[in-house]
Order: C-alpha cells, then structure tokens, then sequence
C-alpha cells in the first residue's frame, strides 16, 4: 500500500474514532453546564428590571427549557447530528451563524499567534541551544521567563500605554476603525493594525514556552548516539544542526502546539477582553453569565472538534518530519 | 367641561425652533460607549440599560425632558387633559414618517400603548395600567381615556421609557419575536443600519427626519469594549467621545477629568433615579424585628460610604424616596437616615430592644448578600460587615453570579439581608410602589418587593396616592407612606447614586435631556 492511500485510511478511521469523543463531550458539557443555578430567561428577565412570572413561563417554553433535562439533551443531540447548533435566545441568532461570525476574528488571532509563537521560539530555542551558555543564551532564558511569568492582562494594558496611548502607533482596542468603516484594501490594512497588539500579547506567554521546550528539545537530541555518527561520517555542523537534530527536536513543540490549540481558545479569553477582540472566547465568557447554554455547548462543540481535528494533523506532521514513523 | 392649564402648544416651535437657531456643525462620526452588549435592540420589550443607550437615537417618544423636568414635545406637539384628570388628548406632530417612509399616525400611537407597551413592556402594564382605551378621531389626535387620574403617566413618554414603534410591522405578529426586534425602524434622527456582534452597532442620520436641520451628526457608533482599563484608554486617546453609566469607572473618571479635552457631568440621570438600598427579609431570618432595622440604619455611615467608594458621587439617602423628588413635592426627610452613622444611638436602640451582646459583643449573626455588579458593591458589602460589627451584628458576605443571586433573592427568598440598587425613576408609583405593595409580593419576578414586607394601611395610602390629581393632597399622602416606611424600614436606603458621564469636550448638544445618555442626540455635535 503506498503512503499516501495508507494515510487516507489513517485519517478515516481517526475521524470516526473522534466522534464518539465528541459525543461523549458534548452529553458531559451538558450536564455540566446545566448544574449552575438559574437560566438564561432568569438572566434576560433580571436586565429588564421586572417582568412577570407568566412572561418568564411564556420565554422558557418558547426556548424549551419547560422541558425535562434528558429530553432537552436528546433535542440538542438530534439537532447536532443535523449540524444545527439550535438557536441563542440570548442573540436571538442561529448558534451557527454567530459562532460562524465569531470565529474568523478568533481564527485569525489564532493563526497569527500560532505562527508569530511556534516560529519565534523555534528560532530563539534554536539560537539558544546553539550559543549555549554565552551571554546570547543567557538573554533568551531571561526573556522567556519574564514573559512567561507576567500576566497577560498587565502585558495587554501595558501595550495599550505605550504603544497607542505614548507613541499613537497603533489603536486601543477593537478590530475595525468604527469612524471610518473602509473598505477593500483599506480595510485589510486597518484589521491588520489592529491585529498587532493583541497578537504580540497572547503569543508572548506561548513564545516563551516554545522556546524552552525547543531549546531543552535540541540539548537532548545533541547528545544521542547518531549525533556522534554522524560527525564520524564527517558531516559539517551545520548539516548535523539543521537537517538532522533540529528535524527530531521539532517533534515534542508540534505536539505541545496542537494541544495549546484549544487552549488558545479559552487563552484568549482575556486578550479579547483587554483588546475588545470580537472572537470565541469573549463570546463563551459572556454567554456563560447569560447562561445561553446553546451557544455555550456550540462554542465547546467546535472547540473539541478543532482540538480532534489538530492533533490529527500533527500526528500526520510527525511522519514527515520522522520517517521512522508510521501511520497505522 | 373646564380644561386644566396645561396645555403645551406653543413650546414646540419655539424650543426646537430656538435650539436649531443656535446651531452646531453638521457632519461627523460620534462613536461612544455601549457596555455591556445589548443582549437585543427592542426597547419595546426589554428595559435593559444598553438598549436604552441605542433605541432612543432610532425610536421617538412623544416627549422628552429636559434637565429640569419640564415636557419637551417631540412626536406630540401638545397635550390637554381634562378637569376630573381621566381624559387625555394629545396633537400629533405632523409630516413625520417612519424610516422606511409610511407615515406616522395616531393608529400608531394606539397600537404602541395598547397592544406592545400595556403588554410586553415591562413597566408599560404599570405606567399605563390606567389607560382603559384610545381614541383616534383624526390621524393626528389621540385621545388616552383613563379609569382614574394618572398624574405619573405623564414623567413616562420618553423615547426610552415609551418608544413609539411602527404599526404596520409589528400588527398580526409576535410582538416579542417580530423581525424589528433586530431590525428597528422608528422616526428618530438616527437610522439603524448595522449590528455587528461583538463590536458596535451602527446608526447613520436620518436625512428625511422631521425637524428640518437636524441631526448634526453624519452618523453614530456604539462601541462594545469588555475590559474598563481598555474602555478608560478609548476615551483617553479619543477613539470614544461618551461614556455613560459608569461605562468609566469613578476611579478612572477623577483621573480623566483633570484632562483638558475631557469632562464629567452627573447630569442626565434625573428621571431614573438610582438608589443604593439594603432590602431586608422581613418573614424569616435574623431582620424580622424593625428595631433592628431601625439600628442598622441609624449606624450606617452614608456620607463615608459615598466619599470612599464612589469617591464623592452620590446623595445621602433621607427617606425612602429620593431628593430628586423634591421636583415634585414628594419627598420629605425621615428620621433614622443620619448622614454621618450614629452608633451609640444604634447600639442603644439594639439594647432597648433586648439583643444583648455575649462574650464577643456579637448580638446577632447573619449572612449579608451583595449585589454583583462590580467591585464598588463588594466594597460597600465590606465597609458594612465593619460598621455593623460595632453594633454586635456579625456579617458574612456572600458574593454570587447574576442568575444565582436573582434566584436566591427573587425566586427563593433565601436571604436576610441583602445590598441592591433600584432605579426609582420619574415619579414613585413607577419605581417605588414595586418595593413596598402587598400586590408586589410577586415570586419569581425580579426587582419587586422581595422583602415581603405587607402593611394593608401602606397599602391603601400607595393606592390613592397613586391617582390623586391634587398636588397638596397627594404630597401629604406621600409625607404619610415615607413615615411609615422610615419606622418600619422594610428596605434601608442608603445613597442616591449619582452615575457619571465621562465625556470628551468637543462632543456638544447632548446635554439638555434629562434622559441623558437615554437621549436621542439628535442635537448633539463635534466642535473640533
């Protein structure tokens, strides 16, 4: 069997192993979720000021929620296994279509972290691990440290201080210019400016991370057996750094990286906050208040699938970074 | 039959005419802030504070107010009532057509009062609770027939109290669920144009609108920013011109206001009148006895509570009606409202009264729940555990999510004592009477009387001070109720609050209304 039929297989049986993982998560958020006390026509009445009890009964038979919990699970889980994520009574929106709103801000924060983080502390763990011990090194370790252990808020605030309140490079907070609305290019330019700060932000407690572990990862690999090998067939340096044990030392950061996927989501909780970045994880803090248990259980549904679907990918980035690996 | 003096005919043109005179600049983006994001934008249904921020720009009511009180016609150009108070007839503004260009008629009127506002509105079925029909002889009259005279009606015609909505889209449908709940269409200065979830919601001038000149403005944005330190760094570099209720915590307000390009007003809050209170249990628990409450409110330091955790902003409470009353001749000081906190006194109270301290000086124990809408009530939870810890009574606080701490109060009764704000708005049959009415003893909706508390004298003076059309005679019925609620204390006011407006100096014209940020700015302006 070639390679790469042999990885479709991997990938269908992968997929339909995900699912009941999926299932299991979402009757287990469910259940949670509906432990808290009160419900979202309790949070709705409340903002109003006052409203009447048959009102309130008139909302909760309107979202359903007169009904006993199992059948409202099985309701919710009919609907999943048609893709409707059922409706927020708080949005009065399809679960789908906001979730669907939402994500490509968070999908753009997150990529852009993704990348900003994995590829600076590659590059900083690998600079790390080959001037070890000079002031270089010293400087990186120091960096990473510090970053790792400053909370995020406090970074984000201080962005805001100096980079848009002192220098006016960059705005406060938001994802567009509301006074301008632009369109076309001028638009991709204002997202991207906006886009900066909290990028810098959240990818700053991930860098520092990934820099370690590449810079710990890339100790250990000099100091295996084929190293010593392949300097007795004479290999340069740099043939050895770069092809050879940079290529292994990759493999514990990718995997670090598809798991901090769906971390990354709930991570940037606070960044959304701080930047008033319109993405997922602000959306699942707020709708946990309003208890909007749709949107809620729409929100970790998509979550957990990213998590199934990136682990997936890295397990298939692993084979060709390490040929010795093998799907099966 | 001999008509009442007050009839308003001239002060339309005139006014608006007048305040067009003075003039602003035309042009320009106003973005402010909407904290939090309105969970809809039918301010027909849903009294929310950030749909209130938006709505009133889009929706009109018949009239507006303005800081001192006085009835600004805007969709209505005047109103007659009769002698015996029970029939009232309105002159609709003509030529004023909704955004998608029908025209707006007296069938509209009738059909907001009697079919939305009496019905899903909140406080509509209490506001208008009255109003038996309306009639619409002309298409630019509409005439109120009340059961009984109805003085408090007339403070609650504002755009957000009382929007003015569209007929013909919401007839034949469900009122609560009908597409203009998202997609309103009113008559205001401003149109809706866009809502984008998580970010603003966008609202352009109205070219077509009534009042020729006006607005000023080429367009309004809404801003949603969740973090206060993010939404203080907005304003501080300009990219948001207003903020209102508290969207700018005080602790940063007093900072920003030493800035030049940036003020604070507590103007604009007058017809809703918050009042921080203590609601206490009056059925169950350790606050059963209103010698304790008594106490309680004579020990309490209102004057340091308002200087340190609202850091100046804020009235003393002296009854159990707000100064703001005084407009009206409504309010009266009571005693048992000492601005400074009288311990000895409290303390004295509590041993007339047989609650002797043991080893610890503890008289009593009891669990004190806290409003949670931010770190100011937490602090105001910890200053009174401090203070009735000097009269022998030991608190612990509980502190709790919105919908948990709404079942526990609302639903449950399962609390002895508990700190909360209420607005007390325009006049105090619309906000008061909720707290103290037997007939509000309502389990299960919030912001009603959830101390249970029932007295059948209280009861009948509330109902005919309610309807009572003689000035004199209805401020010696609400002298009578505000006595007999400062010796029972049922709830325990502590303070007016006063919310701030933080705003930037070259927004203008959006400070005549006492709706404040509930206003329409249809006057408002940049002056750069």
């Amino acid at each position: 069997m070639s390679k790469s039929s042999k990885i479709f297989k991997y990938v269908g049986k992968r997929l339909l192993q995900g699912v009941p993982i999926i299932i299991a998560i979402v009757v287990i958020n469910f259940f949670l979720l509906n432990l808290a006390e009160g419900d979202a026509v309790d949070v709705l009445a409340g903002e109003a000021g006052s409203a009447t009890p048959e009102y309130m009964e008139q909302l909760r038979k309107r979202f359903g929620l007169d009904q006993p919990l199992p059948v409202q699970l099985m309701v919710y889980l009919k609907n999943v296994l048609t893709l409707d994520l059922g409706y927020s009574f708080r949005h009065e929106m399809p679960v789908n279509a906001l979730i669907f709103d939402r994500f490509a801000a968070t999908g753009l924060l997150m990529t852009s972290t993704i990348i900003l983080a994995v590829g600076f502390g590659i590059l900083l763990g690998l600079l790390a691990a080959m001037r070890l011990n000079t002031w270089k090194d010293n400087v990186i370790t120091i960096f990473a440290l510090i970053t790792y252990a400053t909370p995020l808020f406090w970074v984000g605030l201080m962005m805001i201080v100096v980079f848009s309140l002192n220098l006016g490079w960059f705005p406060t907070s938001g994802m567009t210019n509301v006074a301008a609305f632009y369109e076309g290019w001028d638009y991709v330019v204002d997202v991207s400016r906006h886009l900066v700060l909290p990028t810098i932000t959240l990818s700053l407690f991930y860098l520092a991370l990934y820099t370690r572990m590449m810079r710990a990862s890339m100790l250990e690999q000099y100091g295996q057996d084929y190293v010593v090998t392949a300097r007795a067939k004479g290999l340069t340096e740099r043939r050895i750094t770069y092809v050879h044990v940079l290529r292994n030392a990759l493999l514990p950061v990718v995997t670090m990286a598809g798991v901090q996927v769906g971390a990354l989501i709930g991570g940037s909780v606070i960044v959304e906050s701080v930047f008033a970045w319109p993405g997922l994880g602000m959306l699942a803090f707020e709708s946990l208040f309003a208890r909007d248990l749709n949107l809620l259980l729409g929100i970790f549904l998509l979550s957990s699938m990213l998590v199934v679907a990136v682990n997936l990918i890295v397990d298939i980035i692993y084979c060709f970074l390490d040929p010795r690996i093998e799907v099966s | 039959m001999k008509k009442l003096l007050t009839t308003i005919l001239v002060a339309g043109s005139c006014l608006l005419g007048g305040a067009a005179a003075q003039a602003g600049k035309s042009g320009g983006t106003l973005s402010f802030l909407v904290q939090p994001e309105p969970p809809t934008l039918a301010s027909y249904v849903s009294t929310s504070g950030p749909i209130g921020l938006v709505m009133p720009k889009v929706y009109e009511g018949l009239f507006d107010y303005d800081n001192d009180g006085t009835m600004v016609p805007i969709l209505a150009e005047s109103y007659d009532m009769s002698a015996d108070g029970k029939t009232v007839t309105f002159k609709l503004r003509k030529g004023v057509k909704w955004h998608d260009g029908k025209p707006f008629t007296s069938a509209d009127v009738k059909f907001t009062v009697m079919d939305v506002l009496k019905k899903v509105h909140p406080r509509g079925p209490n506001s208008f609770r009255e109003v038996s029909s309306i009639d619409t002889p002309d298409a630019h009259t509409a005439v109120f027939n009340l059961k009984k005279p109805a003085p408090y009606m007339m403070r609650s015609f504002s755009a957000y109290e009382s929007p003015m909505v569209p007929k013909h889209l919401l007839e034949g449908k469900d009122i609560k669920d009908a597409p203009l709940k998202n997609k309103p269409v009113g008559t205001g200065p401003f149109k809706f144009v866009e809502w984008k979830k998580g970010q603003y919601i966008r609202l352009d001038k109205n070219k077509d609108y009534w009042q020729e000149g006006l607005p000023y403005l080429d367009r309004i944005v809404g801003r949603f920013i969740p973090d206060a330190s993010t939404r203080t760094a907005a304003m501080e570099n300009g990219e948001v011109l207003y903020a209102a209720y508290n969207a700018i915590p005080n602790i940063d307000a007093v900072r920003l206001k030493d800035r030049k390009d940036i003020d604070v007003t507590t103007d604009g809050y007058s017809m809703i009148n918050p009042m921080a209170l203590i609601e206490f249990n009056t059925k169950e628990g350790a606050f059963v006895d209103p010698a304790i409450r008594r106490a309680i409110s004579t020990a309490i330091d209102r004057r340091f509570m308002i200087d340190t955790i609202f850091f100046g902003y804020g009235k003393p409470a002296t009854s159990a009606l707000s100064s703001n009353f005084k407009a009206t001749n409504l309010h009266a000081s009571m005693p048992n409202y000492p601005e400074k906190g009288d311990k000895a006194a409290a303390n004295a109270i509590l041993d007339k009264a047989g609650y002797k301290k043991d080893g610890n000086g503890v008289r009593l124990k009891a669990v004190l729940d806290i409003i949670p809408y931010g770190e100011d009530w937490r602090r105001a939870g910890e200053y009174l555990k401090q203070a009735m810890g000097d009269i022998g009574i030991q608190l612990e606080l509980r502190y709790e999510d919105v919908p948990t701490w709404l079942k526990r109060v609302y639903h449950r009764y399962d609390f002895e004592m508990n700190v909360n704000y209420f607005y007390q708005l325009p006049d105090p049959v619309l906000g008061v009477h909720r707290h103290y009415g037997t007939d509000q003893i309502r389990k299960g909706t919030h912001f009603v009387n959830s101390s249970r508390y029932s007295n059948p004298k209280l009861d009948a003076l509330l109902d005919s001070g309610a309807g009572e059309p003689d000035a004199a005679k209805r401020t010696a019925k609400y002298k009578e109720i505000q006595q007999i609620l400062a010796e029972d204390m049922p709830v325990v006011n502590l303070f007016e609050l006063e919310f701030l407006v933080v705003y930037n100096t070259k927004l203008k014209g959006v400070y005549g209304s006492a709706m404040g940020a509930y206003g329409s700015f249809r006057e408002g302006y940049l002056d750069d």
